[in-house]
């Protein structure tokens, strides 16, 4: 058996006993809701405190803790009457995603939750000093409401990886924002198969008349949807000047090593040569493709192709 | 291990209700369950529950009192700990919640300063519409804000002094916002591209101006980011990615509409290598037409590329 930590746990119960305190006779059950833990170990933190208190540790300055038709009563215990302050990751945690669910539109922005983040605002003594901008695309809003009722529509959308608009009609399971951007996740009848649609490259949505039945929605973790390269997909090695790493730590890639000079070699899954053009001609001298053979010189073909329209010159 | 958890649950109420601080003999005379006698095993002990509390956020303040030679003792100040008066109702504790669990961060720290607050209230959310990433060294910083205390941190290899007015999200970065000390105005930093963790200062060193927003510090556009003279670029986008760049830059930005759908639109560049990314992302669809210099830095840019090449390729 693995020994339990006794940070987690004197940390529940510094956030127990005020609460015990200022809620007499709250039951059991709800604490355990409210804590997010088992009952069971419930009893053993209330059992625990009657052997704390102060010194001397006689009776008067022992916690006292009474359970009284299943609702719980303490007393002696005025110094932890309040709970402990937030501690900056905390409310920097708390205020990141009560900013994050204001910004997105639809939301109340005079609700509970606006004036929860006022009052934490204040109590952190930063008022208004963390903003979350989540940002918002003209198709937002639309896409949120065909979600929530279950509407088959259809979809301009423009394919980044391979450069072209394409029109298909989706079942538009979930919208979700993730790395800086919104998603919709659902199934796209043109390809067949669960798909990923990046919100701000949709440029138009119509309605189908049509309902998608609700049970078919699947629950892909985000992450995996954003990324999930087929095994077909070629692999391309790239090497990487020192300047070029911030591609490394923003491209998803199978490994990377940091040679002795500084540069890296990358492996990365490359499903559309039109991404690979992109990266290549920004990154200029910073980026060469050493594998395979056959895209060593995709940018340097991509760059001639470019260069054609600004002839004569 | 309830032996421990007893001793540091009465550590704690004993070092807040102290009215002086206490010195580590004083504690073991007090405290139960008892330090052991050894003195080395009892300094180490004490040592061990003193950093349980910091890593919990529980701030013991080290003081140093005059007894037999100069000798450290310890308290927790009330005003340390006390989380002050919030009164969060039941219906704003249930919306802090719903923010948690459907605004995903990394690690528990919201779940963790929730309980403090009250606890989980209503139902929450039941499925993620948002996942934040939280950057090393953000907490830190934050800190700082609150404290109002100025920061200096290693920034592509410079050292920089800020006084920190706030930090922002955007495109999926954190940035700290403020004044900055070396430049002696208003900038943005990336909290990712800070090497290491940031120095705090000591609090109170700045009032931030009133009824700023620091959002405004984070300009809109990535491009727009950057210490190039400003030149305002026109450049062609073809008709299949003319709705679509119209979209991002907005109206006021297109110069002219032509017959076959292409537009002209205007960009404020103050980042050639950031307007360069940017026009390459349009691949074949998007032409710099002017001024000279941009359109020439261009044309040289993709000379020295298609150079590298052995021309097999199409």
């Amino acid at each position: 058996m693995s020994r339990p930590l006794v940070g987690p746990r004197l940390q529940r119960v510094l956030a127990l006993v005020p609460w015990i305190l200022t809620h007499p006779g709250v039951t059991i059950e709800e604490l355990a809701t409210r804590f997010e833990v088992g009952e069971r170990e419930l009893e053993r933190d209330l059992e625990l405190l009657p052997m704390c208190g102060l010194p001397p540790y006689t009776a008067d300055r022992l916690i006292d803790v009474s359970v009284i038709d299943g609702g719980v009563e303490i007393r002696l215990a005025e110094y932890f009457e309040r709970p402990l302050r937030l501690t900056p990751a905390e409310g920097l945690a708390l205020l990141a995603a009560g900013r994050a669910l204001l910004a997105v539109p639809g939301s109340d922005a005079d609700g509970p939750l606006a004036t929860a983040l006022a009052t934490l605002d204040d109590a952190l003594g930063a008022p208004g000093s963390l903003a979350v901008d989540v940002g918002a695309s003209d198709q937002l809003e639309r896409l949120q409401d065909a979600t929530a009722t279950d509407e088959r529509v259809e979809i301009d959308y423009y394919s980044f990886a391979r450069d072209e608009m394409t029109t298909r009609v989706i079942d538009p399971w979930r919208v979700f924002h993730a790395f800086g951007t919104w998603y919709v996740a659902g199934w796209c009848h043109r390809a067949d198969a669960e798909r990923l649609f990046r919100v701000d490259r949709v440029r138009a949505v119509r309605a189908t008349g049509e309902h998608f039945d609700p049970a078919t929605r699947s629950d892909s973790d985000v992450r995996d949807l954003v990324y999930h390269p087929s095994p077909d997909d070629p692999r391309v090695t790239l090497r990487l000047a020192p300047a070029a790493e911030w591609v490394v730590e923003s491209h998803p890639h199978e490994s990377a090593t940091q040679r002795k000079d500084g540069s890296w070699e990358v492996v990365l899954a490359v499903s559309e040569s039109a991404w690979l053009e992109r990266l290549l001609v920004s990154l200029g001298p910073d980026a060469t493709v050493v594998a395979p053979p056959e895209l060593v010189d995709l940018g340097a073909a991509a760059a001639r192709r470019l260069r054609a329209r600004y002839q004569p010159s | 291990m309830a032996d421990r958890l007893e001793r540091l649950v009465n550590l704690t109420a004993t070092l807040l209700e102290t009215r002086r601080p206490l010195t580590l003999d004083e504690l073991s005379d007090r405290v139960e369950p008892r330090y052991p006698e050894e003195l080395g095993s009892r300094r180490r002990q004490f040592e061990r529950d003193k950093e349980t509390l910091r890593e919990l956020g529980i701030p013991i303040r080290v003081e140093t009192v005059d007894g037999f030679g100069a000798e450290q003792a310890y308290r927790i100040h009330p005003d340390d700990y006390y989380l002050p008066e919030l009164e969060l109702t039941e219906a704003e504790l249930a919306a802090l919640h719903v923010a948690v669990t459907a605004v995903r961060l990394e690690g528990d720290a919201g779940r963790e300063g929730l309980a403090k607050l009250g606890g989980l209230a209503g139902e929450g959310a039941d499925s993620p519409l948002a996942q934040l990433d939280v950057t090393p060294g953000l907490a830190v910083l934050f800190d700082a804000v609150s404290r109002h205390a100025t920061v200096s941190f290693s920034y592509r290899g410079d050292v920089r002094h800020l006084d920190p007015y706030g930090v922002v999200l955007r495109f999926g970065h954190w940035y700290v916002v403020g004044h900055d000390h070396d430049r002696d105005a208003p900038r943005a930093f990336r909290v990712d591209r800070i090497d290491g963790e940031a120095d705090l200062g000591p609090p109170d060193a700045f009032t931030p101006p009133a009824g700023i927003d620091p959002a405004d510090y984070v300009r809109a556009d990535p491009m727009t980011y950057g210490e190039d003279q400003p030149v305002d670029a026109h450049v062609l986008v073809d008709a299949p990615r003319a709705g679509w760049v119209v979209d991002q830059l907005g109206d006021e930005a297109v110069l002219e509409r032509r017959g076959d759908g292409a537009v002209v639109v205007v960009l404020p560049v103050v980042n050639r290598a950031a307007f360069r990314s940017w026009v390459v992302d349009l691949l074949d669809h998007a032409e710099v037409l002017s001024p000279p210099e941009l359109r020439a830095d261009m044309i040289e840019w993709l000379d020295a590329i298609a150079a590298t090449g052995d021309g097999s390729a199409p």
